[in-house]
């Protein structure tokens, strides 16, 4: 019967793959044209392949010998910077070109020497392809087209209003650097770039989606990152078929390890220092245009617990709250089950006095265990996501009346017991101390329960055992999941559950063919 | 990969499946289902002669609150009672006044009223070991009358009797003159056909009135062959601790050099070693005690930290450890009862000459013949080195 399933599943994703591929095939619709020499039948190719859209402008201007050159520029109103293409386009172009005019080697109907002599902006492209120029004209730049000419320059003086860089709101630290990622991946590398002053740091791009064309960048450091790993991420980026990117998540679930698993096994973060930091052990990053959020691959459970902070503070602190992490996340995902266990199952292993008191509390509470904590569980869900997504004058009312309204007057009102209050606020406030990791333990939290609520220690342990194996199997980019501690590398311990000095952590553990320089 | 994923969703499924099925087995119980038992009296009915088993429940709601306004009498407690043909039967009668099923789990105590103890515990603690929810780790006890009126006394820093009781059992250390017992330790030695067993005595007898009456240990009761046999009072006791190597704590009185007064002795340390031996078919058990003291008080003038002084009252402290010692076999001589665990001390070095002995062993205990050696020393003199009074030689 097993067998059945398992050929059932396997058939229906096979079908699923073809599907997408076919997809991808009907997609190339752009045509490999080249330019033609005419520049008005080029005007009418690129309107045409634009649909007339409104926000484009095309605008002709004649230039060069007694102005017989005809030339246009193209471009989209809302990307380009005008301002920047009256001065350093239009002017040199119309009026520099007339203290060119005597000059004979100078050919105002080629491209390239008037790219060369008459536009003084540094990123420019020749493009010979339609499909070329549409695609560069869509992401921002001023097309420069002359009649005559089969080639056409593509000027980027994109105007862009980045955000300023800012301290990321779900990163902050006490101490160390307070600028985060932006919108503008071109920022974001800079960021970078800034911190890293040698030419070892490998920036590739790539461009994903067939409609967003977002610019995806790898980056890497070459001597330390594992060349099999950059192939690797490089395979898998370029095997996304997507539409669009909008965010950095829609790559990391295209191609991370396990999409079944609840752990996530690619990390993001904001934060420059974070990302350099992990790119310095041998990984590498990815970053997408439009979004602060970088991921970094490949992703092990600890990191999970490993704070940037760890590293800029004194090691005794950062040893005691790397410990006060790891508890936090195991009583997030076992408080409530592990309370329901013991006070439905195992009611001899709490001390006497405890009970009693434990007794007390629940004497008026008309629900099973199991059920009260669920409850509590889910007002608690509830009340996250309302306060997330509410301005935050809001969100602080919701919380009030979460904490007034459900806390203490549900107790007083004895449907809910005052150790349950505790129990679950506990392993509220738990799961938001190891962030990486929240979403696992909110999933994992409510699966315990229901083992508790089904056969108590046993059932939990259970569950343990298979979250154990589950982590134990998995992979990211080729990194087994728990390592150091399995397998188990010594020397990778050193920065697991305490912090040794940073003097004593002079290996490169990612990477194991890399140079040990460090 | 989406195979492997697929089979452990379905390995997944399945352990919830299986342990669903399992659930009815391990069977959950709320909490407000339990009536929490944290103590339990075995007594006879009076009239019928049947096991009386008192249970002393907790009042769950009644715990919190302060006494007067919690309805009822204010106590934290409920005393419930019921007779049955066995021990068991009577607990399950129980559940007819309580409605929910005793959780026995946290049973502290088991008391003994002094008419079953004396009639032989045998048949009433066969239930207490093999119940699985009984805790070994219970203290036992036997009541100077009824075990149900000992549960009755309430105490006044403790909410709940039994814990009282319990917690005046383990508290021996301080005086040495008791010594805690439960559950596990008094069965193997009732199990052992050599040693007697032996359980702490209660009583209410002291008591300001009627309502308020107090809980006190009086001794130890000495049990052989399961039957109640005799009594050992407070220093007996602690002649048997000496021995058998428990005395952590407590106070001896020492006569001081000159004769006008005491010197009190606080006992810090005190280890022990037992060694048999048998020469010429005579037993002989060398004891051998080390004890350490500190002078806590002295009721005299003298001054008492010299080392002369010192010599004396150790050699004294050891002539009244002996004295202790002695009287305590005395006692259990005529007892016949081996309280000192001889017995099997005999049993692990000769364990030939045992085969022999065994049968015997209540007629040869009399006759077993002891050295004691005692080494006292006293280590500190605490805050004081001399007696608050005028110095004698500075006169």
């Amino acid at each position: 019967m097993f067998r059945y399933i398992f050929k059932k599943t396997r058939s229906s994703s096979l079908k699923k793959e073809n599907n997408h591929k076919l997809q991808g095939v009907g997609q190339g619709n752009v045509c490999n044209v080249p330019l033609s020499s005419d520049l008005c039948k080029n005007l009418e190719t690129i309107k045409g392949i634009l649909h007339d859209s409104s926000d484009v402008t095309v605008h002709e201007f004649n230039f060069g010998h007694d102005r017989r050159s005809r030339g246009a520029l193209v471009f989209i109103n809302s990307l380009a910077d005008k301002n920047e293409i009256q001065k350093n386009i239009l002017q040199p172009l119309m009026f520099g070109s007339l203290l060119l005019s005597n000059d004979a080697d100078m050919d105002f109907n080629s491209i390239e020497s008037i790219r060369k002599n008459l536009v003084p902006i540094a990123d420019t492209l020749i493009v010979a392809l339609l499909s070329d120029l549409v695609g560069n004209l869509l992401a921002g730049a001023v097309i420069l087209l002359i009649d005559g000419s089969k080639e056409a320059l593509a000027v980027r003086v994109g105007k862009g209003e980045p955000r300023a860089v800012d301290e990321p709101a779900t990163e902050a630290v006490v101490r160390g650097p307070r600028e985060g990622f932006i919108e503008d991946v071109n920022v974001n590398i800079a960021l970078i770039r800034r911190k890293i002053k040698v030419p070892d740091l490998c920036v590739e791009k790539l461009v994903i989606g067939e409609k967003s064309k977002t610019d995806v960048y790898i980056i890497y450091f070459k001597s330390v990152a594992a060349p099999e790993l950059v192939e690797e991420i490089r395979r898998r980026l370029n095997s996304i078929k997507i539409d669009a990117v909008l965010e950095s998540g829609y790559i990391e679930q295209f191609i991370e390890d396990n999409h079944w698993s609840i752990f996530p096994t690619i990390s993001n973060t904001e934060k420059p220092d974070k990302v350099v930091a992990k790119m310095l052990e041998g990984r590498a990053a990815i970053l997408v245009d439009g979004t602060p959020f970088a991921l970094v691959a490949p992703m092990v459970f600890i990191e999970s617990f490993q704070s940037v902070e760890d590293y800029y503070s004194r090691l005794f602190l950062a040893s005691v709250m790397r410990f006060v992490r790891i508890l936090s996340y195991i009583i997030s995902a076992l408080g409530p089950a592990i309370y329901v266990a013991l006070t439905v199952f195992h009611q001899e292993l709490i001390p006497t006095m405890l009970l009693i008191s434990i007794a007390e509390g629940r004497e008026r509470v008309p629900f099973p265990a199991i059920l009260e904590a669920s409850l509590m569980l889910f007002v608690f869900d509830i009340l996250r996501e309302a306060g997330v997504r509410l301005p935050k004058p809001v969100g602080q009312t919701v919380g009030i009346v979460g904490a007034i309204v459900l806390g203490e007057a549900s107790v007083q009102a004895g449907l809910i017991s005052p150790i349950m209050v505790i129990v679950v606020s506990t392993t509220a406030i738990a799961s938001f101390a190891v962030p990486a990791q929240t979403d696992s333990g909110t999933i994992l939290r409510y699966i315990y329960l229901a083992l508790a609520g089904i056969a108590g220690g046993f059932g939990v342990i259970m569950g343990l055992l298979v979250t154990l194996v589950h982590l134990a199997s998995l992979r990211s980019f080729g990194t087994p999941y728990l390592w150091p501690v399995a397998p188990l590398n010594l020397s990778g311990l050193k920065d697991t559950f305490i912090r040794m000095p940073l003097w004593t952590m002079s290996k490169r553990l990612y990477n194991e063919k890399g140079s040990d320089s460090g | 990969m989406g195979k492997k994923t697929s089979k452990t969703i379905i390995v997944l499924i399945l352990c919830i499946c299986v342990l669903s099925a399992l659930s009815g087995c391990l069977g959950g119980r709320e909490i407000n289902d339990l009536e929490i038992v944290i103590g339990m009296g075995v007594d006879k009915d009076k009239d019928t002669g049947r096991i009386l088993i008192t249970a002393q429940v907790v009042k769950e709601a009644a715990v919190g609150r302060s006494s007067g306004n919690g309805g009822g009498d204010g106590k934290a407690f409920w005393n419930v009672s019921s007779t049955g043909n066995s021990v068991f039967d009577a607990i399950r009668q129980i559940t007819h006044k309580t409605g929910n099923r005793l959780f026995v789990s946290h049973n502290h105590v088991v008391i003994f009223g002094k008419e079953v103890a004396a009639e032989g515990l045998q048949k009433y603690i066969d239930f207490f070991l093999r119940a699985h929810e009984m805790r070994p780790t219970a203290m036992i006890l036997v009541a100077e009358g009824r075990a149900a009126d000992v549960m009755d006394a309430k105490p006044e820093t403790e909410k709940f009797p039994a814990m009282n009781i319990s917690k005046l059992a383990k508290s021996y250390g301080f005086t040495s003159h008791i010594y805690k017992v439960n559950m596990k330790d008094f069965a193997s030695n009732l199990m052992s056909p050599a040693s007697a067993a032996l359980a702490p005595l209660v009583d209410t007898s002291h008591g300001r009135d009627k309502e308020s009456r107090d809980i006190n240990v009086s001794g130890m009761a000495v049990f052989k062959n399961g039957e109640m046999v005799g009594i050992l009072n407070h220093d007996e006791v602690r002649g048997l601790l000496w021995v058998i190597g428990e005395v952590k704590s407590g106070v001896l009185f020492v006569t001081s050099p000159g004769g006008q007064g005491n010197a009190v002795l606080e006992i810090i340390k005190a280890k022990s070693r037992v060694t048999p031996e048998i020469k010429d078919g005579k037993i002989i058990m060398h004891i051998e005690v080390k004890e350490e003291s500190s002078l806590s008080e002295q009721t005299t003038a003298e001054n008492l930290a010299t080392d002369e002084a010192f010599e004396k009252l150790q050699k004294a402290t050891e002539e009244i450890i002996r004295h202790e010692i002695l009287a305590t076999f005395e006692k259990s001589r005529e007892l016949k009862a081996d309280i000192f665990g001889f017995g099997e001390m005999l049993h692990k070095k000769y364990s030939k000459e045992w085969k022999d002995i065994k049968d015997n062993w209540d007629e040869i205990y009399p006759t077993v013949e002891l050295d004691i050696a005692i080494e006292s020393k006293i280590m500190k003199t605490d805050l004081l080195k001399k007696p608050a009074s005028p110095d004698e030689k500075e006169k």
